[in-house]
């Protein structure tokens, strides 16, 4: 029914001779099987229901394809479905038979209350071996703490910091929010001798451990904060805190922000004229959709990211794969997310076995350093007993051309750094 | 009506035993989870229709309550090692206690204003408790801790017994209203949801008998909040505060058959059963279609039939009623 | 420091104005109709729609679209009335609120159906300049927006006072009862009242459009801030909408700049809780509601 609808079309105009249009085409998860599955239990309601193929194993995948979140959503949901399909033609998982893969996904609609429904309606509609998601780091705790309780083992490129603490299922392959904010720190050396910083974060889990992890380290790092300021997300103007920031004489802005509060950001600081190295943080900032709504006045903008599409080959296989099928380039959860899939197949392959918990004990021995399983900034990735990658760092980005190039640091720089 | 009196009993011990038999028969996790949904907003729409069914005191700011009493039984819990059990006694007391200032506020408004102010006072408590991470852990919340099975902290492993706990919550809403309606303070209310002018000019004390039902409804909702932290296993200020949950008390009782004892509940089971099977149907990938829905069998219900879903039952009955013949 | 008070008040002032277009007609439709319309956010969100599908299809200025979105709105409401505020308009209140509400939730979700919760923006020549003097900046699109919102609101109050059908609506503001007996048609005065009411906020939108993003939920946001305005300064009143909107404008700048960037909401709730403590009529005086 639904299942072919194209709803996500992004038009936008940069300026009015760009007749906008560049289409993602969404590719909504096949419902079908998971419609049956789900009706069945509503029906009848009795029976616990069981995956569908005795041979395919089940990879739950949870991200937020309606609501706020919506746009990030859909492309994580079409990476998710592109790693499955990557790993199904090199042959499944050769340990279990070439049993294949089966990817089923639900939408946790951006808010809080339903991923803990739809964790739990996951996990006990079907017989999975292993869970990613979700995106925002609120709606990834909820389902880890789902998932901590239904010995499930979820693995989430979310950078919240609480995701490490006192859970044995969840596993976190990349940066985290602390770490982010190190990066962002020495970034802004680049910059300038003497950074003056204004951090400015909207004040959800997200903006609020990444910027606590900015005022932790700036010291350290020889970086002076001029202004510490949280905002509320989805405020009308960006006016009066541009207006904070020019009067705090800082000269570089850091922004922890989703996607609508930093194009206004972006915008405000231009037209109130103010010259400032804007650095986007992680967020909206890295997603295609940043872009393609304030156009050339990201250039030069620096952000981080956990992930992206220019760290080594592999990840730009990926990424030429995903822009043939969505025409945007991969972005940084998408992309993390692809090399969580093969994370999962690796423990897969070693586990023998698609028990949950059996894939626990082979996720937390994992240790890559090649292959599509490793694609993260360094190349490897080996689990600490809190499920944190001892090899986990964070990648300095700046949008050049419309794309977004690594430039940081600079064993991680595919790029020279542009001066603006 | 001595017809109807005869069967009420009966049928409501029928349904005391398959509400209770029900988690025995049905092991599906999904299905109960479904069930303690239908309980809980049950709950929640009793609790708002004592205020807004009624008195007609139409408020959308419940979440206030919910919210206030959620943090109450986390930060005990979390803190202090108090269990959720006085936890959520004492959230009632804070809610019932934030009632007496917030209804000061806002009663003096009538009618559509009171329904803004009840909002913004929800909002505010939202944002205050987004700003102050030291009281509450601002934005990011946080999760109780995992202690498995742990009835004396109002934690299990099993769906069935929070089924139990929440029908039980469900049944004192329902006995409360039920006492209520059936006392002066019954027909004080109805009076002053009339024409709360006329109430007072023949002697009813308006503004202490809605304080009063402000206090028993607030302190209600908060249980229900305390509820909802230890199913989710997770508290923030914008599920604890969220606007979804006072539209969603409100919207259960209109369609329900507002001022009704059953009605709430009516009104749940037909709301959630449309969510569930939309969700079905139509997969999740259709955001926005069950609000829809909400929001047309809401428009439906103003339009035809006000009384909701009780009213037209007991519209049926008394047609039905009329044409017996008379009794000597 | 003076400087950044003036800034902050000037920024205040231009986002003001466009609370007090969205403001101005949810108090004409209190005033008049007696209802509160709690859609009004969501007609706003339709004029925005409304601008970004003319801009980008076919290259309209937002700015001059609300030629467009205005009436289309105007129409958009007259017919609203008709088929359902007019069946709610009796004694009690129930319905009429959750008619309002239920309104703004189905338009929201439809919304959210049919356009997803992409962000949309358009882009013009203005949309990020402004104007600088000495240290001062003015943004362009808010000035523009600002003034046209100004003039809307002088527009309408000129029509209010010198206009026989104005005039009418204005008396059955103020006595319906009365009104209908002096001959004036209380369901055209409605109709026309909705709907200049809708034409604003459309016209709210298309302002919106060059510096702001469209989205399903742009409404909520803007709603809020009105009603709190129409309270402030006194339900139905117009000019008291307009200058409370202006003020808000300024307290939530001011606050962001001096309490904090995440208190100017809460500034504007502190706003409303006072006035509701002292002067629960309003700043406007007078109309009881």
């Amino acid at each position: 029914m639904t299942n072919d609808r194209q709803k996500s079309v992004l038009v936008s105009s940069a300026d009015h001779q760009e007749r906008g249009a560049s289409r993602v085409p969404a590719k909504r998860p096949s419902r079908r099987k998971f419609l049956k599955v789900a009706s069945g239990a509503i029906a009848f309601g009795a029976v616990p229901l069981r995956g569908w193929a005795a041979d395919a194993i089940n990879i739950g995948a949870l991200y937020p394809t309606t609501g706020s979140m919506a746009q990030i959503g859909v492309g994580c949901v079409a990476a998710a479905k592109l790693a499955v399909e990557m790993i199904n033609e090199a042959g499944g998982i050769k340990s279990l038979g070439g049993a294949k893969l089966n990817l089923i996904s639900s939408d946790v609609q951006s808010d809080t209350t339903v991923t803990r429904t739809e964790t739990d309606r996951l996990i006990t509609s079907n017989k999975l071996s292993a869970i990613h998601g979700c995106f925002a780091s609120a709606l990834t705790l909820i389902a880890s703490e789902v998932c901590e309780r239904a010995k499930m083992p979820i693995i989430t490129g979310s950078s919240s910091d609480q995701l490490n603490k006192g859970r044995t299922y969840t596993f976190t392959p990349f940066a985290r929010a602390s770490q982010f904010a190190k990066a962002q720190l020495q970034m802004s050396k680049l910059v300038s001798e003497q950074p003056k910083v204004a951090v400015i974060f909207e004040n959800t889990a997200f903006g609020t451990s990444t910027s606590n992890g900015l005022k932790e380290l700036a010291p350290g790092e020889g970086v002076e904060i001029v202004m510490f300021e949280p905002y509320s997300a989805g405020f009308t103007d960006a006016s009066p805190l541009i207006n904070k920031v020019k009067a705090s004489g800082a000269n570089a802005l850091f922004s922890v922000s989703y996607l609508n509060d930093l194009i206004l950001i972006v915008r405000t600081v231009k037209q109130v004229g103010l010259n400032i190295a804007i650095n986007g943080g992680s967020g909206g900032f890295v997603i295609p959709d940043f872009y393609k709504n304030v156009g050339k006045l990201a250039e030069g903008l620096q952000g981080v990211a956990h992930w992206n599409h220019d760290m080594d080959e592999n990840a730009q296989k990926v990424n030429a794969e995903y822009k043939k099928r969505t025409g945007d380039f991969l972005f940084e959860y998408a992309g993390g997310l692809v090399a969580q899939t093969f994370m999962i197949a690796d423990a897969l392959e070693r586990a023998g076995s698609a028990e949950p918990q059996k894939v626990r004990e082979a996720l937390s021995a994992l240790d890559v350093s090649s292959g599509f399983a490793a694609m993260a900034p360094g190349g490897k990735v080996k689990f600490g007993p809190d499920g944190k990658n001892v090899y986990g760092r964070p990648v300095g980005v700046q949008w050049q051309n419309g794309d977004l190039a690594s430039v940081f640091p600079k064993e991680d720089a595919r790029a020279p750094l542009m001066k603006s | 009506m001595a017809n109807a009196g005869k069967w009420k009993l009966p049928a409501l011990a029928v349904l005391v035993v398959v509400l209770i038999a029900l988690p025995q028969l049905v092991k599906s996790s999904f299905a109960l989870d479904i069930f303690i949904r239908i309980l809980l907003f049950s709950f929640i729409g009793v609790a708002w229709n004592l205020m807004g069914g009624y008195a007609k005191q139409l408020s959308l700011g419940h979440a206030a309550y919910f919210g206030l009493g959620a943090y109450t039984s986390t930060i005990m819990q979390v803190d202090f090692g108090i269990s959720p059990w006085v936890g959520m006694v004492a959230g009632g007391i804070v809610a019932m206690l934030a009632s007496l200032p917030i209804g000061w506020l806002c009663f003096r408004l009538r009618g559509p204003y009171f329904t803004i102010a009840t909002i913004a006072t929800a909002q505010a408590l939202m944002l205050i408790f987004l700003k102050f991470r030291d009281l509450a852990w601002g934005a990011e919340g946080t999760t109780i801790p995992n202690l498995g099975s742990s009835p004396l902290m109002l934690q299990f492993e099993t769906k069935a017994s929070y089924y139990y706990v929440v029908l039980g919550l469900l049944a004192l809403g329902l006995l409360i209203t039920h006492r209520i309606e059936q006392s002066w303070m019954g027909y004080y209310l109805v009076a002053i949801g009339e024409d709360e002018d006329a109430a007072e000019a023949i002697g009813v004390n308006a503004p202490r008998i809605k304080r009063d039902i402000y206090m028993i409804s607030a302190f209600l909702t908060a249980l229900a909040g305390t509820f909802y932290v230890q199913y989710i296993y997770f508290i923030d200020p914008a599920t604890a505060f969220s606007f979804n949950i006072s539209i969603e008390a409100a919207l259960v009782s209109i369609v329900g058959g507002i001022g009704t004892l059953w009605g709430p509940v009516i009104g749940t089971v037909l709301l959630e059963t449309t969510s569930a099977l939309l969700q079905s149907w139509l997969g999740s990938t259709t955001g926005g279609i069950q609000l829809t829905v909400y929001a047309l069998i809401l428009m439906a219900v103003i339009l035809w039939r006000p009384s909701g879903l009780m009213g037209m039952v007991n519209e049926a009955y008394q047609r039905y009623l009329q044409r017996q013949p008379a009794r000597a | 420091m003076l400087e950044t008070v003036t800034q902050a008040v000037i920024n205040g002032l231009l986002i003001g104005g466009i609370y007090a277009l969205v403001s101005i007609g949810v108090t004409l439709i209190f005033g008049v109709v007696k209802i509160v319309n709690f859609a009004q956010g969501e007609f706003v969100m339709i004029g925005m729609y409304i601008s970004f599908y003319l801009a980008t299809q076919f290259g309209i200025d937002p700015i001059l679209s609300l030629f467009i979105s205005m009436p289309v709105l105007f129409v958009i409401g007259v017919l609203i009335q008709h088929f359902l505020i007019r069946r709610v308009l009796g004694p009690n209140d129930m319905p009429q609120i959750f008619l309002t509400f239920a309104l703004s939730l189905l338009l929201l979700n439809l919304s959210l159906l049919l356009f997803s919760a992409n962000y949309r923006t358009v882009h013009t020549s203005y949309s990020d300049e402004a104007f600088h003097l000495g240290g001062l900046y003015i943004p362009e699109a808010k000035l523009i927006a600002f003034v046209v919102a100004m003039a809307l609101s002088g527009a309408l109050w000129v029509f209010l006072h010198t206009t026989d059908l104005g005039k009418a609506m204005r008396a059955a503001s103020q006595n319906r009862d009365v009104a209908t007996l002096m001959g004036i048609n209380p369901n055209r005065v409605f109709a026309v009242a909705f709907g200049a009411a809708l034409a604003l906020a459309g016209a709210a939108g298309s302002l919106l459009m060059p510096f702001y993003s469209a989205y399903p939920f742009v409404g909520q946001v803007f709603v809020l801030m009105a009603f709190v305005a129409v309270v402030l300064g006194t339900l139905g009143n117009v000019i008291g909408a307009l200058v409370a909107s202006l003020m808000m404008g300024v307290a939530e700048s001011l606050g962001i700049q001096f309490v904090g960037a995440d208190s100017g909401l809460i500034v504007v709730f502190a706003m409303l809780l006072l006035t509701l403590a002292f002067k629960p009529n309003g700043l406007g005086g007078g109309r009881v509601r």
